[in-house]
């Protein structure tokens, strides 16, 4: 077992002096014979805690054709019960626990989340351990889950942004999983109700105790709750069976994708490059984070001509991910009509042009990495926040030291290393040049 | 469990005291308002409210959208001393904002900042509430972003919310709840510079304002800010009367005719039960019972999704809530003096889209005449008394419900404690006579958005059975429960029925 101050050195490392010990949360780090992770912070007299269950699976593991959006799947499954509890004796102890709760899947990750009273904590501990280890389903609930997963892809398809991204992932990668979006094509969502069997295969595969991480936040005695994850989550059998997730060939050259979006909308124009795997001590990575705001963050010069002055663009923003593989760094800007979207283009070639050309000033960078301590410190203030902002985190590296890993790179990062990660990665043959148009606009 | 809101209780106790001890200054304005605190010791920073009795229900006729633009340009345009770009450049380095909510009765500035820089913070907050520029530059980027949050993203890109702000355009037809907060394409084509200016003037004063704060601030703070705010100008606007709103006869239909694959639908009626009384808690468990947000104990959710597995989500509200798809829990912040029982259906294939109304009115109408059962009452009463700790969870969210409170007129404990309170005493038969009395689905506006508009109203009109198919194998019980529903009456007359192109909507 470890103990460690991590946000009181954390911030005594990065913060200025008379920030030192404001936020001492300790944590505790605890591993199972099975391999399963436990994280637990105590956080006394919030009268909540917060249980979290962190699978290390996501859209990124889709390797076999035809099964795109099958993890996200996978997640509304986990809600039709066991055979100690089944489906409706779940759903009646969660809602008799007045519990807050739900769960997302991302591209590198699924997260299974409650919040309840402090003291009904013990009972969640021991639903949560059946279920991740007794799921059980018949093969007419999973047809049914189908038709609502079925019902999410068409509330996302409203929205631009979610026809955008499907797009330009699908262009940008070749024959990494990061090829397809989370919720996965639309013929393979459809071809669903089919893949019973595949869905028990992928419980066996992914759902195992070497795969998984819990983070315990709120009011309780960690010794207690430990002892009750042991006492739960013991007996559950290691089979982690990792996926042969095919690594993608470095691009050769620009790619470029015209997105229709069948309704109404502004013009969107997204440029994404080649970024890097997560690597909390990597100074380039953390490098890149500072780079996305100081280049198109909302002080940026680019922001300042696209959005406030020139309002050739309504919205522009950054979307530089931390993902397990090498993802898409992207910049996105929402365009104040067709009009515009060649000069929304260019400026943003300019921006990156500019920073390749001249680093940033010390100034707007020290200014930026305080923004991300004060940040990172006010968003820990309930034990829901804590536990959904360490999720990422906990997914990429499988534990908790990486928060601080990253937050010392960044610490060091010089106005230097920024351009030089310009240079690097943001360049011409990296990129995949997206523009979005409403069809009925 | 008893002592489960202390904070609200330590907010109330030092408002008092805090107004009793305020010494009776000769001269100097002071607020209307007593400030509303909630002092956190150990919290490192400090959150802000600055909210205004008015919204957009002062929105002068034909210049709709009138506050929503000014509130917005106070909170995202330049004061007399910074322009927006370096306000932008001011508040990076502290991470911290100031954002704006403009509902119909109250408009609210919203930040929070870590005491280190609350200097810095407190002055920017302030300059933006009294001083702002409003200059040309702001007002064409904001104005011009509003009108195509109406014409493109809310026509074109949100059919649920689409079909709520439908709804709720019907059920308010006539009244200043009516249209958007945003406003109206022709208002905001009204709306001049000049407006603005003169709507900040009249409306954000020392009479409206209400100031709250709560965390880790110390006492000379709530002086200062007392202070700055009591420089706003005097004046008092116009009471706006709270609108008149009798359920229709019979059940008008909306139906929005926007091209999609899915059609949202919504649907409700004028609920009069107020925070605060008894009722009101009766009414809200068995809400949320039929239709918690969010949630698959809702009973709408169990009989459309989980069952049969038609869409992503069904929901019931007795009080409005706004940014359904983004949020699990109420927001504050949004008080109405009238209030709409509401159904959420989220978007459902087109051809299922008639089984679905049928499915949530029978629901609905099933609740209105039976009630719930003992064991269907003392689970959800279970449920809410654990659940509403969600609702506030932080000193932001806790000072937005103490401010409601006032709007309310919900006294002291408040509206959070009230759940607490009232919970463990309520019967049965009284949440039962509360559901007789105030669910009447007999009396409802119905708003829909889809690409088969006019198909669907024949349909409707002519009652045409909607027989539902499935790709999986259902149970037994749920195939017979099918044909009941299939066939299901909905009592609507084809006069009732109103087919709205998608641009017409919100044009004026």
């Amino acid at each position: 077992m470890r103990c460690r101050l991590l946000i009181g050195l954390l911030l005594l490392l990065a913060a200025p002096p008379s920030w030192a010990g404001v936020f001492p949360y300790t944590y505790e780090s605890n591993t199972l014979d099975n391999g399963l992770k436990a994280i637990l912070i105590p956080m006394p007299g919030t009268g909540l805690a917060s249980f979290y269950s962190v699978v290390r699976t996501g859209s990124r593991d889709e390797v076999e054709p035809g099964h795109t959006g099958f993890a996200h799947f996978f997640e509304h499954m986990m809600f039709r019960g066991t055979e100690k509890y089944p489906g409706p004796v779940y759903d009646r102890i969660v809602t008799s626990l007045g519990a807050s709760g739900n769960a997302y899947t991302t591209d590198d990750y699924t997260c299974y989340y409650m919040t309840v009273a402090a003291a009904d904590l013990e009972k969640v501990v021991e639903l949560e351990a059946d279920r991740f280890q007794n799921l059980s389903y018949k093969e007419p609930e999973f047809q049914t889950e189908a038709g609502a997963v079925y019902g999410e892809y068409r509330k996302n398809r409203t929205q631009p942004f979610s026809v955008m991204f499907e797009a330009i992932q699908d262009r940008a990668f070749d024959v990494h999983t990061y090829k397809h979006t989370t919720i996965g094509f639309e013929k393979d969502i459809a071809a669903m109700p089919t893949m019973y069997d595949y869905s028990k295969s992928f419980f066996k595969r992914f759902y195992r105790p070497e795969n998984a991480v819990l983070i315990v936040t709120g009011d309780f005695d960690a010794k207690a709750v430990m002892a009750l994850i042991r006492q739960h989550y013991g007996n559950w059998k290691k089979g982690y069976q990792a996926p042969a997730v095919q690594a993608e060939p470095e691009q050769q050259g620009e790619r470029s994708v015209e997105v229709a979006y069948q309704g109404r909308t502004l013009p969107m124009v997204t440029v994404a490059w080649k970024g890097l795997g997560f690597d909390p001590s990597s100074k380039e990575l953390a490098a890149a984070a500072l780079l996305a705001d100081l280049t198109f963050g909302e002080t940026s010069p680019l922001y300042r001509e696209l959005v406030l002055e020139k309002r050739m663009a309504q919205r522009l923003f950054p979307g530089f991910r931390l993902s397990r593989d090498p993802g898409l760094w992207a910049v996105s800007a929402m365009v104040a009509g067709e009009q515009n979207v060649e000069a929304v283009k260019t400026a943003i070639d300019q921006a990156v042009a500019r920073m390749q050309e001249t680093p940033p000033s010390a100034e707007d960078l020290e200014g930026l990495k305080r923004r991300q301590r004060y940040s990172f410190v006010m968003g820990m203030d309930t034990p829901d926040r804590v536990a959904s902002g360490l999720a990422r985190f906990v997914a990429l590296s499988g534990g908790i030291e990486s928060v601080e890993a990253l937050f010392t790179a960044m610490e060091l990062v010089t106005p230097e290393d920024i351009r030089a990660v310009a240079r690097k990665y943001l360049t011409p043959a990296r990129r995949t040049v997206a523009v979005l148009k409403g069809v009925q606009s | 469990m008893r002592d489960r809101f202390p904070i609200c209780i330590a907010l109330l106790v030092l408002t008092l005291a805090l107004a009793a001890a305020a010494p009776a200054a000769a001269q100097a304005p002071r607020l209307a308002n007593e400030p509303v605190l909630l002092p956190v010791a150990a919290d490192p920073t400090v959150a802000f409210k600055v909210a205004f009795t008015i919204g957009s229900q002062n929105d002068p006729a034909g210049k709709e959208g009138l506050a929503y633009l000014t509130g917005t340009m106070m909170a995202e345009g330049a004061t007399r001393k910074h322009g927006y770009p370096e306000i932008l450049k001011l508040l990076y380095p502290i991470a911290a904002g100031y954002g704006v909510r403009v509902d119909k009765e109250l408009v609210t500035f919203s930040g929070r900042v870590h005491k280190d820089n609350l200097e810095a913070y407190t002055g920017l907050l302030l300059d933006a509430i009294r001083e702002p520029a409003f200059n040309d530059g702001d007002f064409a980027r904001l104005k011009q972003r509003t009108r195509d949050f109406i014409e493109k993203t809310l026509r074109y890109s949100s059919d649920e919310d689409l079909g709520k702000a439908a709804f709720y355009g019907a059920a308010f037809a006539g009244t200043p709840y009516a249209h958007l907060n945003a406003g109206t394409i022709a208002g905001l084509e009204a709306i001049t510079l000049d407006d603005v200016k003169q709507f900040h003037a009249k409306h954000f004063t020392r009479e409206t304002v209400v100031l709250a704060i709560g965390g880790g601030y110390e006492p000379a703070l709530v002086e200062r800010m007392l202070r700055e705010l009591a420089l706003l100008p005097a004046g008092r606007p116009a009471a706006v009367a709270a609108p008149t709103v009798q359920a229709p006869e019979g059940r008008p239909v909306m139906i929005v005719r926007k091209p999609g694959p899915a059609t949202a639908i919504s649907f409700g009626f004028p609920v009069g039960v107020k925070r605060g009384e008894r009722e009101f808690y009766s009414l809200w468990l068995a809400n949320s019972w039929l239709g918690e947000h969010r949630n698959s104990s809702s009973h709408l959710y169990q009989v459309i999704r989980e069952a049969r597995g038609m869409n992503y989500g069904d929901y019931s509200y007795i009080e409005h809530f706004p940014e359904g798809g983004q949020r699990s829990v109420p927001p504050p912040n949004v008080p109405r003096r009238r209030q709409m029982f509401e159904v959420w259906i989220r978007p459902v294939p087109n051809d299922q889209a008639l089984f679905a109304l049928r499915a949530a009115l029978r629901e609905v109408e099933s609740l209105a005449k039976n009630g719930l059962t003992q064991d269907q009452f003392e689970l959800t009463r279970s449920f809410v008394s654990k659940y509403c700790l969600h609702y506030a969870v932080n000193t932001e969210d806790r000072l937005g419900y103490a401010i409601d409170d006032r709007i309310y007129g919900v006294k002291s404990p408040g509206h959070l404690e009230g759940f607490r309170r009232n919970l463990p005493r309520l019967t049965r038969e009284e949440v039962n006579a509360a559901i007789r009395k105030h669910i009447r689905p007999d009396r409802m506006w119905v708003a829909i958005v889809s690409e088969q508009a006019d198909s669907l109203a024949a349909r409707i009109a002519a009652g045409t059975p909607s027989p539902m198919s499935y790709g999986s194998p259902k149970p037994e019980e749920v195939m017979a429960e099918d044909k009941t529903i299939e066939a299901y009456p909905l009592g609507i007359r084809r006069e009732q029925i109103q087919v709205v192109p998608v641009d017409a909507m919100f044009a004026r």
